[in-house]
């Protein structure tokens, strides 16, 4: 006979009638943080104590309206009555109207002030510890990794160039002979002035008998500057923590393939943990990543391209970072586009595995991926004939893209 | 240099400061947390009160403004549902204007962003930080009461639609909205004119009144801003 609406505020719970009328309620004790808690629960669609109490309190109710489904459902396994959503309840409403005069009323709050400054506290408290639950999850952390790990090679390479520059005014022919930054850095180290480049040094340094002997040739018919002893040092430290820098590039990438082992292992089986990191750091979390579809990994990290071919009709990326996987960049261009979308189609699977579950399923993924590229390959041995793209023809692919974006309502 | 503070000619709580020996005019606020600067802006000082500079290219709120919206519809003591309201600089200006019996409820979904506002909202009793998707209005029904006003900016499609939902549950009738739509984010291919065209009618199907409509050039490339009366 009774229909009630249930009106969860941050002053506790509220049975309410239709008329607008709170016929019971069950104010939270005043402790900020653990109304904080009893929210947080709230959110997350758990019954707690007070919801419990308020319900035993009413009695002969046939229908309770919430405002919130994960609720309802929790209820509907708890009671009888008839369990309904409303988004927004007018009912509801009609109290949010009021909370800051109850507030008051019930001795909640002495005074306006006071109300503001419990409801600043219970924000602060639940935001805080949502933003910790955040900062928690491991995939931030890689992301940031990988994002280090490519300002890294950023600034390897200006450190490299600089290095050969300045070195180059003493041993200019050095560039052309070793064309591995990290080799001729740790030249520049390890023997520093020309006259070093004995036999003997550069064999200790293990280079194949050849290649020192030219090595010592060149250095002894050298054009370039003569420098003193002084001279060269600060080079030698530079090149020296340059050095460090490649050592703190490779322990980054262990400890990313380390975390990714625990943190997302399907994608680090299919596609190895430096490419999977970087997946991640693109969608912003592994989370994101999940929720992605296939197409939308496909492209990921080309979205200056996806962008301009959405704008103006140009053709469409085939791939973004996907191009880094190795059956993709190491297939001939015609086959590119179609590994990269089964590629892109067994990776959505393994985020949402890694993401929602998390059992170990890498291994059929990958022999299933590696079956299609497989076929791919037998099925587009040459490539397409090339169709000139027409004008005319432009225009209409645009409009049939957006006809569909439409639809889709976006 | 020597500075005049002067009330705006038509908005509550905003002034202009002026600068006497350029003529310039810069939008400011009165500083609530005196002392505290939120995003490195520059704060003065004039006949024993603190002001803070508004700046328009960091708030879209005071290039509307600058832009001659026609009405600003936060008062002394207003209670704020702010949605977007990323590291607070918009939002600190409105906890501003509203004074500490007002109220800025500030729904942002990114936690990094957010982490930042929870420090400006540390000196600021009458900013409330939520971390929330404004997509999901009940998810913060319980800590979110009747408000005056809606401010909204957040860079997600179906802006019009995020607003109509919020207004429906908190929203008092006859309150405002202010919305910041951002072209780029409801549709990358449109053209921005349409886009706003199509965001408006659904603003108008579900019971806003636009009042009035400023493009922000040049302070905001492609972006429109609207203000709103909620008539249900």
């Amino acid at each position: 006979m009774k229909k009630i609406h249930l009106v969860e505020t941050i002053l506790g719970i509220m049975a309410v009638d239709d008329q607008g009328n709170v016929i019971e309620k069950e104010l939270f004790e005043k402790n900020s943080e653990e109304v904080a808690e009893k929210i947080y629960k709230l959110q997350q669609g758990e019954i707690i104590p007070e919801l419990q109490q308020i319900a035993q309190k009413v009695k002969n109710v046939e229908e309770i309206v919430v405002e919130d489904e994960s609720l309802a459902k929790a209820l509907r396994e708890m009671y009888q009555a008839k369990i309904t959503v409303e988004k927004p309840s007018p009912i509801a409403q009609q109290i949010r109207a009021q909370i800051p005069d109850l507030a008051q009323k019930y001795n909640y709050a002495k005074s306006l002030q006071e109300y503001i400054q419990l409801t600043h506290q219970i924000a602060t408290y639940l935001t805080r510890r949502k933003i910790r639950t955040a900062a928690e999850k491991r995939d931030q952390l890689i992301a940031q990794a990988i994002e280090t790990i490519d300002d890294i090679d950023k600034t390897l390479n200006l450190f490299a160039s600089r290095i050969r520059e300045w070195y180059g005014l003493h041993f200019p022919e050095l560039n052309k002979l070793i064309d591995e930054h990290r080799t001729y850095i740790r030249l520049v180290k390890e023997l520093g002035l020309r006259k070093n480049y004995t036999r003997e040094n550069l064999q200790k340094t293990g280079f194949p008998p050849e290649r020192v002997k030219e090595l010592e040739e060149s250095a002894k018919t050298s054009m370039g500057a003569n420098i003193a002893e002084e001279d060269i040092e600060p080079l030698q430290k530079f090149a020296s923590i340059t050095l460090k820098l490649y050592q703190l590039r490779k322990e980054l990438e262990e400890y990313i393939d380390e975390s990714m082992k625990e943190t997302a292992p399907n994608i680090r089986g299919l596609v190895g943990s430096l490419l999977g990191a970087r997946l991640i750091s693109l969608a912003g979390s592994l989370e994101e990543l999940a929720r992605m579809p296939a197409s939308t990994i496909q492209v990921l990290g080309a979205e200056k391209a996806l962008f301009r071919a959405l704008r103006t009709g140009a053709r469409p990326p085939k791939h973004g970072v996907l191009f880094q996987y190795p059956a993709i960049h190491g297939s001939p261009r015609w086959q590119r586009g179609k590994i990269a979308r089964a590629v892109a189609g067994k990776l959505a699977i393994a985020a949402r595995i890694d993401a929602f579950s998390g059992e170990y399923m890498a291994d059929e993924l990958k022999a299933e991926l590696e079956k299609r590229i497989e076929e791919i390959k037998k099925k587009y041995p040459k490539p397409p004939k090339r169709k000139k793209p027409e004008k005319v023809k432009k225009i209409k692919i645009r409009k049939k893209k957006k006809e569909k974006r439409k639809k889709k309502g976006k | 240099m020597s500075v005049k503070v002067e009330s705006h000619e038509k908005f509550e709580n905003i002034y202009w400061a002026v600068f006497k020996d350029t003529g310039e005019r810069k939008l400011a606020t009165k500083n609530l947390a005196p002392g505290h600067t939120v995003y490195g802006e520059r704060l003065i000082k004039y006949e024993g009160e603190e002001y803070r500079l508004w700046d328009p290219y960091r708030s879209k709120l005071a290039a509307a403004i600058l832009k001659g919206i026609k009405v600003i519809p936060i008062r002394t003591g207003d209670r704020i549902l702010y949605l977007g309201a990323a590291t607070g600089s918009t939002s600190s200006h409105c906890s501003d204007i509203v004074g500490s019996n007002g109220m800025v409820f500030c729904v942002e979904f990114s936690p990094r962003v957010l982490r930042e506002l929870v420090g400006v909202a540390e000196h600021r009793r009458n900013m409330i930080p939520l971390l929330e998707d404004a997509r999901f209005p009940w998810k913060y029904r319980m800590l979110v009461p009747q408000v005056d006003v809606i401010y909204q900016d957040v860079a997600q499609p179906e802006q019009a639609k995020i607003l109509a939902d919020n207004a429906e549950f908190f929203l008092k009738p006859n309150g405002w909205a202010l919305l910041a739509i951002k072209a780029r984010s409801v549709d990358v291919t449109a053209e921005p004119s349409e886009v706003y065209k199509k965001e408006i009618e659904t603003l108008e199907k579900r019971n806003f009144e636009i009042k009035d409509v400023v493009h922000l050039e040049p302070f905001d490339k492609a972006h429109a801003f609207l203000v709103m009366q909620y008539k249900p």
